[in-house]
């Protein structure tokens, strides 16, 4: 396990070879095939992203990197179903986020950058319990899923507290565990170690392992330099719209 | 277990969310009660003046005014969506409503029901408040009706609010929505009959769901007599519900359609 930040000793892109070469009889669980977006409706100008290829299988962490304002964050958006593709194809398990959105969202987690996204008033524990129904947690399963949220980022000591009396950090766990609440397929992380203490990059370690062990894919977004604890399966860097193999 | 038991589990749960909110700030539904019984209590003196042919004693005006403003606050609510809206895309919050399975337009309509059930219990406050202090006539045989028509006036007014909330998503304003709030309460006959109105805006009163709801709740609660037929306000209510509620839902998804393919459906 390597620290945050740290970069992991594998050789970039080889182990991505490696893993496509046992994968290829599998199907992969997220696909985007020639994804282009461009800002605003006329379509004009350079791209956020052009022709983006991506293919992640089950069980597998990927880290994509790149300079402020490469489109790291606008990817995330796409494959959690929050932005349309001006061109291309994007499916979770053959489901597109646009025919069959209800199904597709179901397997989202996702966490947005910053500490935004949480209402100020509102108890860990009600934050928890509101996720657990509209992440279509059935009603049999929200106790053991919020239990199981409390446990994986060390929320016990938080439920009663309004996130407006949390730390960044204690925020940014309560953001990491809704996230992985409803046990989600693909998990689409933007910046995740932001103001995460030892203790909580150890945590989200973990969640991400119990994740890709139990099949779950992962995507780990953050500039260039902060690669983040795991030893990734992939890792890419956006540059100029385009997905590269990092080092390649 | 059907999706549909699991869209109605999360539209209770952005219920329960909007009620912890609303009630974190502990005077403010004081002070929204307060507020409506000093309004009564204004229009009660105020109706003290009021010697109309139109309407007759100045008990009948009262009446007529004390229902107008409750139903006015009610239907209002419907108006608070495009605010929510804004609040949740400000807060980053409604990132999150997208990214998930009830999705952005179920999560509008979700944020429609706590005001309009809460605005719902400030009016039945208002209207206890005029029978307790100042003895305003009910019609206790047809009050019960006033139920129904108040959420058919609900479901059309939520229904302008949603067309205000679907213009939040595609332009990231409500433009005039103060107008139209000002322009009904002007034309609806919230503090006087529409037939005061000169003929060439008189129109106006007929072209929107305010004046026919109005007209059957005043008719339920205190027995003000209908221009029409109770059966062809009913009628006019319903036909707006009819064309309104579709409009706006099929207008909403294509703003938030149109928004995410334009990449602005987060910003603020």
């Amino acid at each position: 396990m390597l620290a945050h930040g740290q970069t992991p000793t594998s050789s970039p892109g080889t182990d991505a070879l490696e893993g496509e070469s046992a994968r290829a009889d599998a199907a992969p669980v997220l696909c985007l095939d020639g994804v282009t977006k461009y800002w605003g409706w006329k379509r004009r100008g350079t791209p956020v992203l052009s022709g983006v290829d991506l293919e992640l299988f089950g069980g597998t962490a990927t880290w994509i990197g790149g300079r402020n304002g490469a489109g790291k964050t606008t990817l995330l958006r796409l494959a959690g179903g929050l932005l349309a593709a001006d061109e291309g194809e994007i499916s979770l398990h053959g489901l597109s986020p646009e025919r069959q959105r209800r199904r597709y969202q179901r397997m989202i987690g996702f966490l947005s950058a910053g500490d935004r996204g949480l209402y100020p008033r509102l108890s860990v524990t009600r934050h928890l319990r509101l996720w657990a129904k509209v992440a279509f947690v059935p009603p049999s399963d929200r106790g053991a899923a919020v239990d199981r949220a409390v446990a994986r980022f060390g929320l016990e000591p938080l439920l009663a507290k309004r996130v407006d009396r949390l730390s960044l950090g204690q925020r940014q766990r309560l953001k990491l565990s809704l996230a992985f609440l409803h046990d989600p397929e693909l998990v689409l992380l933007d910046e995740p170690g932001n103001s995460l203490d030892e203790d909580g990059i150890a945590l989200l370690s973990t969640a991400l392992s119990v994740h890709t062990a139990r099949g779950g894919v992962a995507i780990w977004c953050s500039p260039v330099g902060e690669a983040g604890p795991l030893p990734f399966d992939r890792r890419f860097v956006i540059d100029s719209g385009r997905l590269l193999i990092d080092g390649a | 277990m059907t999706v549909l038991r699991l869209y109605a589990s999360a539209a209770l749960g952005i219920i329960q969310r909007d009620a912890v909110l609303f009630f974190s700030y502990r005077l403010r539904a004081v002070t929204q009660v307060v507020g409506l019984c000093f309004t009564l209590s204004i229009f009660y003196f105020v109706s003290r003046l009021v010697r109309s042919d139109v309407l007759g004693s100045p008990d009948r005006y009262f009446a007529f005014v004390v229902v107008g403003l409750v139903i006015m606050s009610v239907l209002q609510s419907g108006f608070t969506a495009p605010q929510l809206l804004r609040q949740e895309l400000v807060a980053g919050t409604f990132e999150r409503l997208i990214a998930s399975p009830l999705g952005a337009a179920g999560a509008v309509l979700s944020m429609l029901a706590f005001p309009m059930l809460y605005s719902c219990l400030v009016a039945i406050a208002g209207l206890v408040y005029a029978k307790i202090v100042f003895d305003l006539s009910i019609t206790w045989s047809t009050a019960p009706l006033a139920l129904p028509v108040a959420l058919l006036g609900g479901l059309a007014f939520g229904s302008i609010g949603l067309l205000f909330t679907a213009s939040v998503i595609a332009l990231k304003q409500a433009a005039g929505m103060n107008w139209v709030i000002a322009g009904l309460t002007l034309v609806g006959g919230v503090y006087f009959p529409v037939s005061l109105l000169p003929g060439w805006i008189r129109w106006a009163s007929e072209v929107q769901p305010f004046t026919p709801a109005v007209n059957l709740l005043r008719h339920l609660l205190v027995g003000t007599p209908l221009p029409e037929s109770a059966w062809s306000e009913l009628l006019t209510l319903l036909g707006f519900v009819v064309v309104l509620v579709p409009l706006a839902i099929g207008l909403l998804s294509f703003a938030l359609k149109a928004a995410r393919r334009s990449g602005t459906v987060l910003e603020y």
